[in-house]
């Protein structure tokens, strides 16, 4: 026996031998298996690389990939974004699915803002097995389909609002702004004729009334029209307080020739070209004036998370990040965070922890709506879960109006618009 | 009111369709080639335009030269690098030279409208307007950008008009079309003189392309449309004859903005599509085609 | 003749490539079969224009009007009434037939340039319709047709496959019969077939009616194929480019030429995907070289080469 073996010493280092040992024991334990291989999780990122909207996705993406794997990683396991460029084509969008699946062996897949892509990929993630969640698209059908057939489709989420749902974020804004702020009356739908319009100028038709709005018009054009003259001669003949959008396919044409018409009613509402920073440059400037609605907007700390975001974004890629990266951002946060929960890569366990998904991310609080519920897996909106913003342009800059504890501006419209307060 | 409304509106996209058709035909009457990438030199001269005031600051009317250029340049690239190779190509036979120039013309059409989405997105853009405001005419509020829009449109069918007929270049020109022989006997260069129609067709489809920027805006999915459109109404015209061309500019143009006052905004294309089907099936060569 | 023709190189050449093809699904990845079947199609698509442009000198610039039309009947039939694949897939052919019928009525009255024109404005009147009439045809969203002729990988591939070798076995064999020799002398010289005695009309009507029969065809076994279609797949002015250039790549006037080419533009493709956009610019550019500097294709320089030895 060694002089400092006393029996105390000889506990001590049999205490801290056994503490060791258990502390081994007990980190193999609770340390899940497969968390000892040491291969990347592969995300999936299927995107419209040209368009502006979706150049963000897999962007967003690669910058929660980075953060999340500059703190370790999931338990070690690094996070691979694996990512695939559509065309704006739902036959390329398969064809990449069934490749990220098959062939790259991604564990979830993240895609598209487009609703005619995202709806051609829902049946394939449930016949794959793969959890898919869609950073942008809005048609209502996407999750009508995981409710009409929750186990085939479970494995989609819808990472987006829904028409119906930005209808009525669209309304709440129009009541404060509109009705309340503005004592407007009348107003004329005008949408593009597209598959997430349909349940969006239906819940336009619904709830402008009830906020005190009357529907005057309702007008659908082709999403292919260049030539807006005889559509706004046609609403300036009805004469509405204001022109509730639902563009996204088109933005540019449209607005600078509302511009160029001098054509005197505001317009309001859904409008995705307009929530991008290059769309002042776009339409050289034409966008003054025009309000619509968005999940973010500079310099609005919508949640903590949402101006640190949109930093590194832009200092990664210079330019800010479209809509879709800042839900394409969370969705990679989401999926990682269920894949902890969950404890396994296993699509079916994946799906049960998202399903309890509740985290803060850039937009909101997310939460997801549960089975049972008409539009399952949309995401929950209202005050302190999502609400959205009601931004306007005004000189180059986008400035928030709604909802009012985040605003950071007064309406003010151009020269040419006529507002009819109190007609 | 809307009568005014559709006359003065179908009067500036016709004079557009008629400046970008006119140019198609040229090529056509004098080379006998059918220039399929001609939609994507237009676009190009937008976009460039575009780039020019957005990405380096230029102002309207350099950006506008600016495009011009482009689409001078693209014009000529196209005669040296494609039509003239497969002109003097021996691999190919006679008969299918003409088929082999349209594939060929179609292919870098389709590389200039990808080339442009990869730079600069397929976002549609537009064009920073040189005229500004409205001026309301017969109580109608047109945009000034129109009116200026026909006006361009005119003086540059008037300009060729006058070098065409008035100036010895331009009747080299004219009697190329007609008898390419003769020319050449004359002692006129023929490759002189098709290189001088290309870069007039050039500076027509830029300030065409420009133009339309300002007006409506263009994305690398307009190229397409635009090649049809110029097509249809040349064929509808009578392939070779630029008068043909101006007057069936004029029906198309009007025959879409009627439809979409009267009709609907999203059956605009078809009953110009549906006259012209009536024509090739009764009148193939068009109204004042010379063959 | 015929019998010569059987057993010429290339008869015998094709015969071992589909053979050695047919092995493919045994150790190849679905999704590389996947791609194989489309191009398969494709071929069929390349090798019915061959036929018009390579033998009746005709251009057909819109062969995505032939292949849509009997696309969309076979879906739309398929959606609204669900009778057999078979009967849909009937359809479509007929219809696709009509359709070269009402195209080539006025395309061989006019020369030159103006054909080619026909065709473009034909497809473009297709897509008009198809988007205008959204509510029968799924408009620019798509139509889901609901029935598919197999869900296995495999099956797919060699129906594909059998499909295209059959159709080339007709196609080529059509060629080299003295029908084909009436066609090319038709296409060449009009004038002088004509003095000789034969209806280059009825000759190039028949051309027409061959090409859209196998378009009409292909097109709708494809669209049971995908289960769905739409105006990007199948009439859109960039299908019926691919088509064109599937054609040139390999050789036009050969017939055979047309697979190569077509498998060898879907290989491209994929390879060049990574790229993103650039791709198809990389594809349109090197489609254009060939044109301009190896105008017979990949089967035209060997053919030419055999026949310099």
């Amino acid at each position: 026996m060694a002089p400092y073996e006393t029996a105390a010493a000889r506990s001590a280092t049999l205490r801290g031998a056994l503490g060791a040992a258990s502390a081994a024991l007990a980190l193999a334990i609770t340390q899940p298996a497969w968390a000892q291989d040491s291969a990347p999780i592969k995300i999936g990122v299927i995107a419209e690389a040209q368009a502006v909207a979706g150049s963000s996705i897999p962007q967003a993406a690669q910058i929660a990939a980075d953060e999340i794997n500059a703190k370790g990683g999931v338990d070690g396991r690094k996070i691979e974004i694996v990512s695939y460029d559509n065309h704006s084509s739902s036959a390329e969008s398969v064809r990449a699915f069934q490749r990220a699946v098959n062939e790259d062996h991604v564990n979830a897949v993240i895609g598209s803002y487009i609703s005619e892509v995202v709806l051609a990929l829902e049946p394939w993630a449930g016949r794959l097995k793969t959890v898919f969640i869609t950073p942008g698209a809005a048609s209502d059908v996407i999750t009508q389909n995981i409710a009409k057939d929750y186990e085939h489709n479970k494995y989609t989420f819808h990472g987006y609002l829904t028409s119906g749902a930005l209808a009525g974020l669209v309304c709440d804004a129009a009541k404060d702004m509109l009705v309340d702020g503005l004592k407007m009356k009348t107003a004329v739908i005008m949408s593009e004729d597209a598959a997430w319009t349909g349940p969006l100028d239906a819940g336009y038709e619904v709830c402008l009334p009830k906020i005190g709005l009357k529907v005057l018009d309702h007008i659908r054009f082709s999403p292919d029209t260049t030539d807006f003259t005889p559509i706004f001669n046609k609403i300036e003949g009805q004469k509405p307080d204001v022109i509730i959008t639902g563009i996204s396919h088109v933005g540019t044409q449209p607005t600078v020739q509302w511009k160029s018409q001098q054509v005197p009613i505001p317009m309001f509402g859904i409008s995705s070209q307009a929530t991008n920073s290059t769309f002042w440059k776009d339409t050289n400037g034409a966008t003054e004036g025009v309000i619509y609605q968005g999940v973010s907007g500079p310099g609005v700390a919508v949640t903590p998370k949402t101006l640190p975001f949109v930093d590194a974004f832009a200092k990664k890629f210079g330019n800010m990040p479209s809509y879709a990266g800042y839900t394409a951002y969370d969705d990679v946060y989401i999926i990682v965070d269920a894949i902890k929960r969950a404890g396994s890569l296993d699509s079916d366990k994946l799906v049960d922890a998202m399903e309890k998904t509740d985290t803060v991310g850039t937009i909101g609080r997310i939460q997801f709506l549960p089975k049972g519920d008409p539009h399952v897996h949309g995401l929950k909106t209202g005050p302190g879960l999502i609400t959205g913003l009601m931004l306007q342009w005004q000189d180059g800059k986008q400035v928030n109006m709604w909802p009012a504890a985040l605003a950071n501006g007064k309406l003010e419209f151009p020269s040419f618009v006529k507002i009819a307060s109190g007609r | 009111m809307l009568f005014w409304q559709i006359l003065i509106d179908g009067f500036a996209i016709s004079s557009l369709y008629a400046l970008g058709a006119t140019g198609f035909t040229l090529i056509f009457g004098v080379t006998g080639v059918l220039n399929l990438s001609h939609g994507a030199i237009m676009v190009a001269a937008a976009v460039a335009a575009w780039a020019a005031s957005g990405n380096f600051g230029a102002g309207a009317y350099v950006a506008a030269i600016f495009g011009i250029v482009v689409a001078l340049l693209l014009a000529l690239a196209t005669y040296y690098l494609i039509v003239r190779r497969l002109q003097l190509s021996r691999a190919v036979r006679e008969e299918e030279k003409e088929i082999f120039i349209l594939t060929a013309t179609l292919l870098w059409g389709i590389m200039i409208q990808e080339a442009i989405a990869y730079l600069f997105t397929n976002n549609a853009k537009t064009v920073l307007p040189i005229v500004d405001g409205v001026i309301t005419i017969l109580g109608v509020r047109t945009p000034a950008n129109e009116i200026f829009t026909a006006l361009v449109c005119w003086a540059a069918i008037g300009g060729l008009w006058l070098f065409v007929n008035r100036t010895l270049a331009g009747k080299a020109v004219l009697a190329a079309s007609m008898n390419p022989r003769g020319v050449a006997l004359l002692g006129i260069e023929l490759a002189t003189v098709y290189v001088g129609v290309w870069a007039i067709y050039g500076a027509l489809a830029g300030v065409a392309g420009v133009l339309l920027g300002m007006f409506l805006g263009v994305s690398s999915y307009s190229a397409g449309p635009l090649t049809a459109s110029a097509f249809s109404i040349v064929v509808l015209g009578g392939l070779g004859s630029v008068s043909g061309s101006l007057i069936a500019a004029y029906v198309v143009g009007y025959l879409e903005t009627l439809t979409a006052y009267l009709i609907s905004p999203a059956y605009r294309a078809i009953p110009a599509l549906l006259l012209l089907v009536a024509v090739m099936y009764v009148r193939p060569r068009g109204l004042l085609g010379r063959r | 003749m015929l019998r010569r023709a059987l057993v010429s190189p290339p008869v015998l050449i094709s015969l071992i490539v589909v053979l050695v093809a047919a092995t493919l699904p045994l150790y190849v990845s679905g999704y590389v079969l996947g791609l194989l079947t489309i191009a398969y199609y494709f071929g069929v698509f390349s090798m019915a224009w061959d036929l018009l442009f390579g033998f009746a000198n005709e251009v057909n610039f819109g062969p995505s009007f032939l292949i849509g039309l009997g696309a969309y009947t076979a879906g739309i039939l398929d959606s609204l009434y669900q009778p057999p694949i078979a009967l849909c897939v009937a359809a479509g052919v007929l219809a696709a037939m009509i359709g070269g019928l009402v195209l080539a009525l006025p395309a061989l009255r006019v020369r030159g340039p103006y054909f080619g024109l026909t065709t473009l404005v034909a497809v473009l009147m297709l897509q008009n319709f198809v988007v205008v009439a959204a509510g029968l045809t799924g408009g620019e969203i798509g139509l889901t047709i609901p029935d598919v002729i197999s869900i296995d990988d495999r099956v797919n591939y060699w129906i594909a496959l059998g499909f295209m070798a059959v159709s080339g076995a007709i196609l080529y064999g059509l060629t080299r019969s003295p029908v084909g020799l009436i066609l090319q002398a038709s296409g060449q010289d009009p004038v002088q077939a004509g003095a000789l005695g034969f209806n280059v009309t009825k000759h190039k009507l028949a051309a027409f009616l061959v090409s859209a029969f196998f378009s009409g065809l292909a097109g709708a076994l494809m669209a049971f194929y995908l289960g769905t279609a739409s105006v990007g797949t199948f009439i859109d002015v960039t299908v019926g480019v691919q088509v064109i250039i599937g054609a040139v790549l390999g050789g036009r006037r050969t017939i055979l030429g047309a697979v190569l080419g077509a498998v060898f533009l879907v290989a491209l493709g994929e390879t060049l995907r990574p790229l993103g956009d650039l791709a198809t610019f990389i594809v349109s550019a090197a489609a254009l070289v060939v044109v301009l500097f190896f105008p017979a294709g990949l089967l035209g320089m060997v053919k030419g080469a055999r026949e310099a030895t």
